[in-house]
């Protein structure tokens, strides 16, 4: 799993040691960033966020979609694996 | 109570992109224009909408004339109405004591329409319909003439008449700036028109009463129109004592800027756009240094950007959101070049309804047309968007409810906030009819 | 202590003024505190910690005042600065514009006026080289390809060919020249200026003027080596008698104020005026290691002082630029990423 390679700072600072790429993460996105390295899949980070934040599970799916797909051309992500 | 929620993003780190982010935020909400909330607006007429202010239509009038009169003492605002004919606009700055300037006999007639009496007008433009030009110089319009066509044409009306007819002389100068604007009237350093003045005095049906110089578009150098005025000044001194005519007009034309963010000018309109007091002074310190005291001819000035452009603005709505093969967002709004011709030129203001939090990133606002080349602007800097979300685009108030195409789909809503805060709609969203309206189908298509 | 903050910290290949400007202020006798002002979190100044106490990022200036003053603002409350000595010709404009309102906030600065600023666009070049008694290159101001194909029959090659305000290209042979004409319009528009080139030694006169008429010191140098994108590598000193009359009467005759470079081309007797800077040059501390500490003496011009005025600097003093390496923690640049600052 790419995911847990990645030093993550609670900032938002994300480096990948091994390609030596940086990004930035804003709060949401550190939270799905550390759910998924916990195992949790997106539909259950939908649930907690929409918990969190008072949004639609839907508006929260689509968004962490969104989300994951930037990562995916990042290579952070592959659907298949995680 | 619940956090509030920004969309996740998550940026690459970029040598040459790390710029800083926060400082500009503050300035993209737009909650209200003139005091009527965005969202208001919507709900009541629609997306896209046009809103016109009218505080800011007449405080901008009342600004520049008091500048200006601060400066020369005879001025007249002849509002461009190519610039914006909408009624309601125009009506506005007549009100205001603007006369009207137009292009055509489509202008020519709209003005009159409106109740301005012909010599309230000031008719330029290259192509004058005989039918239009004759109706002109029966209402005493002031003419500029254009070509040696035009000329000719008004000879011929004045030999109908029977009388000398007033006329002024469109000129084009080198005033220093870039592109130079040389295609309308007659060029001063060739001497061509000193040649048409010798022409028209030997004809004996025209008399020169004015000149007019239009010198070009969004012009960011007030000396260029120090220098217009002082070569005006020159021509009539000449023009006089040769021909024996009185030069009662100086018609320095438009150009006058307004603050919009002008393509391929680095700095922001604040910095780059000189203030039009700049200008007011350059015109009347050239006009005042040349001219015998008290002996002042009327100044005409036909600002139409410089009047109307901040006073307008377009809501849009996110309809759908993208992401690009490079990974840039995309947004899909309701208003496209269809409505904002001007995107072409300008960087317009982008303003969000209301606060949303997150990082800004690099995004694409495209157009609801199913052409490539709308595109509304190519890299703004916006915190994520949900669909639904209000921007509004500005300045929007010179050219682009003039120039804007019925094309693909309607041309929706203009409205007016009064001075009083209610809105009044100015010109009512199209439908299918009124498309149809003038189309025929041949029997046998039937 | 006075607070300074300083731009142009972009120590690449292209340098910035700015490091050069602080290593002045350090060398002065005024104790400064030094604040980096920089557009992009891998401007290296940013990581000179020994250098710079402090560092910000700016927004753009393209983004509008508002957002860049807000900045500032933000910069002296939390810094408690007092001068700002901008470095950089893109931010210059607003610098310029915003100088009042800094001012009224405590933030002082020494800079030219709108008026003075405006003479660096190259057809203004010509006017400006009368004024004070030089020469510019044959040069010619086109707005269309037409007068491009005259000027070109015109002209002798190699030429110049430049945009009004950046970039400027040599070209040998007509190809090259239509060829640059285009990239040129392509990125900045008319008008394009061409230019004869002039045969002879490349000098630069650097100053800071009093805005009176008069200067706090003058420093000539003569380029022997440049890089493949023309910025100096090595330099000596040189005390041209016309070149530095000439400089004073610039000085004098449009009454500048704060720093100046101008570029020249002196061939033989004649001295062509190929470019003026409203700003120190990158080369900057060159002055300060001759004795003439320019960067200081404008501090103290900013902060109401009276500076030194003498400027007896020897000829034959030799500048050598060299690179250097630096090896730092991922710690500084997460800062400028996620808070803008460090």
């Amino acid at each position: 799993m790419k995911l847990k390679r990645l030093a993550i700072s609670e900032e938002g600072f994300v480096f990948d040691p091994e390609t030596g790429n940086s990004y930035t993460v804003n709060e949401t996105g550190l939270l799905i960033l550390k759910k998924l390295r916990e195992g949790l899949s997106p539909e259950e980070i939908a649930g907690i966020m929409s918990e969190e934040y008072g949004i639609s599970r839907e508006e929260a799916l689509r968004d962490i979609q969104d989300f994951l797909e930037a990562m995916a051309r990042f290579g952070l992500w592959e659907e298949k694996y995680g | 109570m619940k956090k509030p929620y920004q969309k996740p993003t998550i940026l690459k780190l970029q040598v040459g992109f790390l710029r800083e982010k926060k400082s500009s935020l503050s300035r993209m909400v737009r909650q209200e224009i003139d005091g009527v909330p965005v969202a208001e607006l919507v709900e009541k007429f629609g997306s896209p909408l046009f809103v016109f202010s009218e505080k800011r239509l007449r405080e901008q009038f009342r600004y520049l004339k008091r500048l200006f009169e601060g400066h020369y003492p005879r001025v007249e605002f002849s509002w461009s109405y190519k610039t914006n004919y909408l009624d309601a606009i125009c009506r506005i700055f007549h009100q205001e004591g603007a006369t009207a300037e137009v292009v055509s006999n489509f202008e020519y007639e709209k003005a009159r329409r409106l109740g301005v009496p012909g010599d309230q007008i000031v008719f330029n433009g290259p192509y004058k319909p005989k039918e239009i030009l004759r109706q002109a110089v029966l209402e005493g319009a002031r003419i500029n003439v254009d070509s040696l066509d035009e000329i000719l044409d008004l000879e011929e009306i004045a030999r109908e008449t029977g009388e000398k007819l007033r006329i002024g002389l469109r000129v084009n100068m080198d005033t220093g700036i870039y592109p130079r604007w040389d295609r309308f009237g007659f060029n001063l350093e060739s001497g061509e028109v000193l040649n048409v003045a010798r022409r028209i005095a030997a004809g004996g049906k025209l008399e020169v009463v004015g000149l007019h110089c239009h010198q070009g578009t969004f012009i960011l150098e007030p000396e260029a129109y120090g220098r217009a005025a002082e070569k005006l000044v020159d021509l009539s001194q000449k023009l006089e004592n040769d021909f024996g005519w009185t030069i009662e007009y100086l018609d320095l034309g438009g150009g006058f800027p307004s603050r919009n963010r002008l393509k391929g000018l680095y700095l922001p309109p604040e910095v780059a756009v000189p203030p039009l007091s700049e200008y007011a002074e350059k015109i009347a310190r050239a006009l005042l240094t040349r001219l015998p005291a008290g002996d002042y001819p009327l100044l005409i000035l036909e600002t139409g950007r410089a009047l109307v452009d901040e006073a307008g603005f377009l809501i849009t709505t996110v309809r759908a959101l993208k992401r690009l093969p490079d990974g840039r967002r995309a947004y899909i709004l309701d208003a496209g070049v269809n409505l904002l011709f001007t995107a072409f030129w300008y960087h317009f203001r982008v303003e969000v309804e209301r606060e949303i939090p997150g990082p800004p990133e690099p995004c694409v606002l495209y157009g609801p047309l199913c052409m490539n080349i709308d595109v509304v602007e190519e890299s703004a800097l916006l915190p994520p968007l949900a669909r639904g979300t209000r921007l509004v685009l500005s300045p929007v108030g010179a050219y682009n409810v003039t120039q804007w195409m019925q094309f693909i789909t309607y041309r929706p809503r203009v409205v007016l906030v009064t001075e009083k805060g209610n809105v009044e709609v100015i010109r009512e969203a199209e439908t299918l009819e009124d498309i149809v309206r003038r189309e025929k189908i041949p029997e046998h298509l039937k | 202590m006075v607070k300074v903050a300083v731009s142009g910290i972009n120590a690449v290949d292209n340098p910035g003024p700015g490091l050069g400007i602080i290593k002045g202020l350090r060398e002065g006798e005024t104790p400064v505190s030094v604040v980096g002002l920089a557009y992009d979190a891998m401007e290296p100044g940013i990581y000179l910690t020994d250098l710079i106490e402090r560092a910000y990022l700016l927004p753009y200036p393209s983004e509008g005042e508002a957002p860049f003053l807000n900045r500032l603002l933000y910069i002296k409350e939390k810094e408690g600065l007092e001068v700002i000595i901008p470095a950089l010709d893109a931010e210059l404009p607003l610098f310029i514009d915003l100088e009042e309102r800094l001012s009224s906030y405590g933030l002082k600065t020494f800079l030219p006026t709108q008026k003075q600023f405006k003479l660096r666009a190259k057809d203004h070049l010509p006017e400006v080289a009368e004024a004070i008694g030089i020469k510019t290159p044959r040069t010619l101001v086109l707005t269309s390809y037409e007068e491009l194909m005259k000027a070109l029959s015109q002209l002798k090659f190699p030429i110049m060919v430049k945009g009004l305000f950046y970039k400027a290209f040599r070209a040998y042979t007509q190809a090259e020249a239509q060829q640059y004409f285009h990239a040129i319009v392509a990125e900045w528009g008319y008008p394009v200026i061409v230019q004869e080139v002039v045969k002879g030694e490349e000098m630069n006169v650097v100053g800071v003027g009093d805005g009176e008429g008069g200067h706090f010191g003058l420093v000539a140098i003569k380029k022997l080596w440049i890089t493949s994108l023309g910025k100096i590598w090595t330099g000596v000193t040189v005390t041209h008698p016309e070149l530095l009359t000439a400089a004073e009467s610039f000085v004098k005759h449009f009454r500048w104020r704060g720093a100046f470079e101008l570029e020249t081309i002196v061939s033989g007797d004649d001295i062509y005026l190929i470019e003026i800077n409203p700003r120190f040059p990158a080369w900057i501390y060159f002055a300060v290691g001759v004795g003439i500490n320019l960067p200081a003496r404008l501090l103290k011009a900013a902060l109401g002082g009276e500076p030194e005025r003498d400027w007896d600097y020897p000829a034959g003093k030799l500048y050598i630029r060299f690179t250097d390496d630096l090896v730092t923690d991922l710690e500084v640049f997460q800062h400028m990423v996620t808070r803008g600052e460090r």
